[in-house]
């Protein structure tokens, strides 16, 4: 664990009662009694199915849900609301089509003097590898090249927390591991708490520290299993695939998925 | 296939493709670029035309031939009449879209960030909307004189509508997704609006501004046959009492003209602010 008690900021608690959703056709329970603590400098995965709660879990941190039962903290401190304390990227780029990367980058910080801004944006830029397409327009970039954008917006704040909704769901698989294994450079060189939602088993167990399998209806954490591996990890290893096995298990209850039956797994 | 059909194939290709290579290495083929085939029918229809005037088949007093025309505007010209009835026209489009487009920004904006103020305003406004332009003449006229008040007030009533509607309908529709980016990072409303909202809304607004431009200059037509001393719209009046084909003919030229100008001067301001983004 990376808990080595030099730099304790980026710890997060989640104490979460429940949260239900009220629509015209009653309410859904949408979480319900979810504890969980993330270590500074941690890289957590959260899988499920869709419907088990985990986007909303990842919202909830963010401050984007504000509505529920109970409390999330952020180094012993109460959130309430969204704050640059936290960076988000989203399942899709979210980029504004009208500014430049470079703008994108820095929208978050208006009001700060423009050399600091520019230089924090540079940097960010030339992070996720983009230093060649500062002034191009987000219509002018890839799938992959735009969620870049999307990720050194999200750091730029030097947030304490990165917090990642499914953010390679929408990928070509080839782009997908790619941008895997840069989220991993990244998170080497900010340090940053690192919490990733996903319903791909593989990519948890290739990125976590500690992957959190939540179940649905209502969602709750089913287990958190710690993965043990040195990084970086290879995907077709013995002991890479035994992990995966164990999320997979624990994600599916026997007889849901027949057609993996455990012997030719 | 026959040979002339190969012909009609190729222009019918020239006509709906931006291909600009020549077939080669055929002769007897026709090929048209694009560009040109649009004025097939307009230089075709102004020859024929000139053509039968000259030779007085047309009555000259019902459609006189466009060379005279063209004179006439010139002769116009040159007495210093037609600009100042060209200059006069445009300036009460210029004001009167001014205002009608400031009243629309202003009652869309409002809607379309409200949806309070929405509920509140879009019936009234689309009740109005739904009255035709030329009945509230009278009523302007009996309210605001004959003198320039009641024409700018039926301009900007023309200019308003397309403006409020895109403004209040593009705000009711930008992504939430966006606005959530400008929660993330904790904007006011202020600056959600100056941000986030009409960056992202500019290209309908600017679809409204022009389709609100062009109902300007239908309403001046409207406004200025209806009583007025002066104005292109005067000038065609004057032309139809004192019978003079050619000068309603210029008239009705001129208002194209300068009707065009004025849209693509609108769409020059328009690509150049949104000629960065996609599509």
């Amino acid at each position: 664990m990376v808990n080595n008690g030099f730099d304790q900021r980026g710890t997060v608690n989640i104490e979460i009662g429940h949260k239900t959703f009220s629509g015209s056709k009653g309410s859904l329970l949408a979480l319900k009694d979810i504890l969980l603590t993330i270590n500074p400098g941690e890289f957590v995965c959260i899988v499920g199915g869709s419907g088990c709660g985990k986007t909303t879990l990842l919202r909830i941190i963010a401050g984007l849900e504000t509505e529920y039962e109970g409390a999330v903290f952020l180094d012993g401190k109460k959130l309430i609301g969204t704050g640059l304390d936290r960076g988000v990227v989203f399942q899709e780029h979210r980029l504004l089509s009208w500014l430049t990367v470079h703008d994108n980058v820095g929208f978050g910080l208006a009001g700060r003097p423009p050399e600091e801004r520019s230089k924090d944006i540079r940097h960010y830029i030339g992070l996720v590898g983009l230093d060649k397409f500062e002034y191009e327009y987000p219509h002018q970039l890839s799938g992959g090249m735009s969620q870049r954008v999307a990720i050194a917006r999200a750091l730029v704040g030097r947030p304490e927390v990165l917090l990642l909704d499914e953010p390679f769901a929408s990928l070509d698989a080839l782009t997908r591991m790619r941008m895997q294994q840069e989220i991993l450079h990244i998170w080497e060189a900010e340090r940053t708490t690192v919490v990733l939602v996903t319903h791909d088993i593989e990519e948890a167990v290739y990125l976590a520290d500690r992957v959190v399998i939540m179940s649905p209806q209502p969602g709750t954490i089913r287990n958190i299993l710690p993965v043990r591996l040195s990084r970086p990890r290879d995907r077709t290893d013995q002991a890479f695939v035994r992990v995966r096995r164990s999320v997979h298990d624990e994600l599916f209850a026997p007889g849901e998925m027949p057609h993996l039956a455990p012997d030719n797994f | 296939m026959s040979t002339a059909e190969q012909d009609r194939r190729l222009i019918w290709k020239g006509a709906t493709t931006a291909s600009t290579a020549k077939p080669s290495g055929n002769t007897g083929r026709i090929y048209i670029p694009d560009r040109i085939l649009g004025w097939i029918i307009p230089v075709s229809v102004l020859l024929a035309w000139e053509l039968l005037a000259r030779l007085r088949i047309l009555p000259s007093n019902w459609l006189p031939a466009p060379t005279v025309v063209g004179q006439t505007t010139y002769q116009l010209a040159l007495t210093g009449d037609l600009l100042k009835h060209v200059g006069i026209t445009t300036a009460r489009v210029a004001v009167g879209f001014l205002l009608g487009a400031s009243a629309g920004t202003l009652f869309g904006g409002v809607t379309g960030y409200l949806p309070v103020a929405r509920k509140l305003l879009d019936p009234s406004l689309q009740a109005l909307r739904s009255v035709p332009s030329i009945a509230w003449v009278p009523l302007f006229l009996l309210w605001l004189g004959i003198h320039e008040t009641s024409k700018i007030a039926l301009i900007s009533l023309g200019a308003l509508f397309p403006v409020y509607l895109n403004l209040s309908v593009a705000m009711r529709q930008v992504d939430p997704k966006l606005l959530e980016v400008g929660k993330l990072y904790r904007l006011s409303g202020f600056q959600m609006v100056c941000r986030l909202i009409l960056p992202a809304v500019l290209p309908e607004y600017i679809v409204g501004l022009r389709s609100g431009l062009g109902l300007a200059w239908m309403f001046v037509v409207a406004a200025e046959l209806l009583g007025a001393s002066s104005g292109i719209g005067y000038l065609m009046v004057d032309g139809e009492m004192t019978g003079r084909a050619a000068v309603i003919l210029a008239s009705v030229i001129l208002f194209a003209v300068f009707g065009k100008a004025t849209d693509w001067m609108m769409n020059a301001v328009g690509r150049r602010l949104l000629g960065h983004r996609a599509g």
